[in-house]
């Protein structure tokens, strides 16, 4: 990031401010097309699953986004949260038979939370900061460990999963695919969003954008910075166990896979494709990379190496476009953003 | 007593792999601080260089003896072209290698097909002594490894290209000043490291099925033996493959096997979290 944080701290006046506007520009944007979504696909059922598809999937991107645009940490685990609420609402919906929404979806939340700050505190915190290599490699090897211990435990279906879940449901109406469960995971999309953004130009935003900067700098300061990229991958974790619930909701079913480290990196993909480091660029490199799948599935040949395509889409961002999709259009500068309360200018 | 024998043969048949392994990814670690994510699919590719061979019926031997040098000419290939650009980044070196990984994978589990596949052992059957039956393949493969770390010390420790990959590793701005050539050192190690990749590959493929997925857990119980052991040292990794190796093959026969590689993990994990320099501290070769 080339514009250091301190300049983002200067930022005054009316000129200043007129060069901050792509961003809010790409979010309305996006924000009309998602309420749009239902009034001009009604009749395409399935193109209504696809977007509600794409809109969980944008949930656990910024769950991953948090923690790798935002706090740096690299994390391999996400679909581990996300895996462990989906199996959970389902467990609960078979052997409770309940699934009433404001329930369970608060239920995954906190089993996501509860779980990414458990592994925070093995992780993050102690004595000793650990390298981001070694934070990096234990999520993914607790997204490996926990899909292999699914797979093998016969209470949660082992290899086969869990089917059949319980629909989820508000009073005694049950949400199956379309329309209405588009509208629910949408909600829950922006209130994420919304909360998200807050937090990220809240001033606990800016010490997260300080710790992007120089990490040892902050410490220094007296900043606990572990502290701080705990807290904000427990938050992470809510975020992917939310999408994980809606998720297994959505699709009926929920297997090992969607524990383990394939997904995760699906998840890395979607957004750094968009361009992490912002909260819109997960929701659009879902959109992109979903969409495009959608699009070549039918072609045979295309389908089977599919996942090859992801790599290289993958390793050619990472080489050239480390900015995403969104780097194309929004300035570095704009990257770090703004931050607290705004405050009228000298 | 024979049981315990037979039990410490197989253990030290599979830690051997994760030696073979492990060395590599280790030498890779120290030398260019970059942890190769598509380490796991280097051996995936050696091992499948042994299945073609014998697919076209050739044989498993010209497989195993070819995998080294196809291997190690890819790892060149990819050091050239893309390794090389992360040198000053390795956080974003552990996404790069992570992609060429996934593709490395995909593209071995479309040619395969899907399945599984078995490959026999080169040589089979079993030599006896004092009434034992020890299967001659993994003897054969605690051999190779033995040579193996043998010849990586000698030539680390007694060549002239040691010295210098010595030197690089201490201080590779001083080794630059001294005119030698550190990109070129790099791609040599970076070659040799994945070479030893697919010499594991195609060493372990007939004790194990050919999948796609073969890389994943290796890489995963290499990492943790690197760490264990320490980067930057030639011992560390040696160690802590044969506790990991050894854990690994072991508790299977503790706890239930389901059980087992998660413990492994989690143990291994928790002893690097405590002891971050891992068994040996890092500052020599």
């Amino acid at each position: 990031m080339g514009a250091t944080v301190g300049s983002a701290l200067g930022r005054a006046g009316p000129r200043a401010r007129r060069s901050l506007r792509v961003l809010p520009a790409v979010e309305l944007a996006t924000l009309a097309v998602l309420v749009a979504v239902p009034f001009i696909l009604s009749e395409r059922a399935e193109l209504i699953t696809l977007m509600t598809n794409v809109v969980i999937l944008s949930l656990l991107a910024i769950s991953f986004d948090l923690c790798w645009g935002f706090s740096g940490i690299m994390s391999f685990g996400q679909a581990l949260f996300f895996g462990v609420a989906g199996y959970l609402v389902a467990l609960v919906g078979r052997d409770l038979g309940f699934s009433q929404l404001w329930g369970t979806l608060p239920l995954a939340m906190l089993a996501g939370g509860v779980l990414a700050a458990a592994l925070a505190v093995f992780l993050l915190l102690g004595r000793r900061a650990p390298t981001s290599i070694f934070v990096a490699f234990g999520t993914l090897t607790g997204a490996y460990a926990a899909e292999r211990l699914v797979a093998g435990w016969q209470y949660v279906g082992a290899g086969n999963g869990l089917s059949a879940i319980k629909l989820m449901a508000f009073g005694s109406y049950e949400f199956v695919e379309g329309v209405e469960f588009y509208s629910v995971a949408l909600t829950a999309l922006l209130l994420v969003y919304a909360a998200s953004r807050w937090l990220v130009r809240s001033q606990l935003g800016l010490v997260l954008a300080g710790m992007r900067q120089n990490e040892e700098r902050l410490a220094f300061f007296g900043y606990r910075v572990q502290v701080f990229k705990a807290l904000v991958f427990s938050f992470a974790g809510m975020i992917a166990g939310l999408s994980g619930a809606l998720y297994s909701y959505h699709q009926g079913f929920t297997g090992p896979s969607n524990l383990g480290p394939g997904l995760s990196t699906t998840a890395v993909i979607y957004c750094l494709f968009g361009g992490s480091g912002t909260l819109i660029g997960p929701v659009l490199g879902t959109a992109a990379i979903e969409l495009l799948s959608y699009v070549l599935a039918d072609t045979d040949a295309i389908r089977q190496f599919w996942p090859v395509i992801l790599g290289i889409v993958l390793l050619v961002v990472v080489m050239f476009q480390p900015t995403g999709l969104l780097g194309l259009v929004v300035s570095a500068r704009e990257r770090i953003g703004s931050f607290g309360v705004r405050r009228r200018a000298r | 007593m024979d049981f315990a024998i037979k039990f410490a043969f197989d253990i030290l048949a599979f830690t051997s792999v994760m030696v073979l392994i492990v060395l590599g990814l280790g030498v890779i670690a120290s030398m260019m601080g970059i942890f190769n994510f598509a380490h796991g699919e280097l051996v995936l590719l050696g091992a499948y260089t042994v299945y073609l061979s014998d697919e076209h019926g050739l044989g498993a031997w010209p497989g195993v003896i070819a995998a080294p040098v196809v291997v190690g000419l890819v790892g060149f290939v990819l050091e050239r072209t893309i390794i090389k650009r992360f040198y000053a980044t390795p956080i974003i070196a552990m996404l790069g290698t992570y992609a060429i990984g996934l593709i490395i994978r995909e593209i071995v589990r479309g040619l395969l097909g899907g399945h599984y596949k078995s490959i026999p052992e080169p040589i089979s059957g079993a030599f006896s002594v004092g009434g034992l039956d020890f299967s001659i393949w993994r003897s054969f493969i605690i051999a190779t490894t033995l040579v193996v770390i043998a010849g990586s010390w000698l030539l680390l420790a007694r060549t002239s290209i040691g010295l210098r990959v010595r030197g690089a590793l201490e201080n590779p701005m001083l080794a630059r000043a001294c005119g030698i050539s550190t990109g070129r050192l790099y791609a040599f190690t970076f070659a040799f490291g994945a070479a030893l990749a697919g010499l594991a590959g195609a060493l372990i493929v007939p004790l194990y099925q050919l999948s796609a997925d073969i890389g994943i857990r290796f890489l995963v119980q290499a990492f943790l033996s690197v760490m264990l052991g320490g980067v930057g040292t030639f011992e560390g990794p040696v160690l802590g493959a044969s506790a990991v190796g050894a854990m690994a093959s072991g508790l299977p026969w503790v706890v239930l096997p389901v059980l087992a590689d998660p413990l492994v993990f989690v143990i291994a994990l928790a002893f690097v979290r405590l002891r971050p320099q891992g068994f040996i501290a890092a500052g020599r070769v």
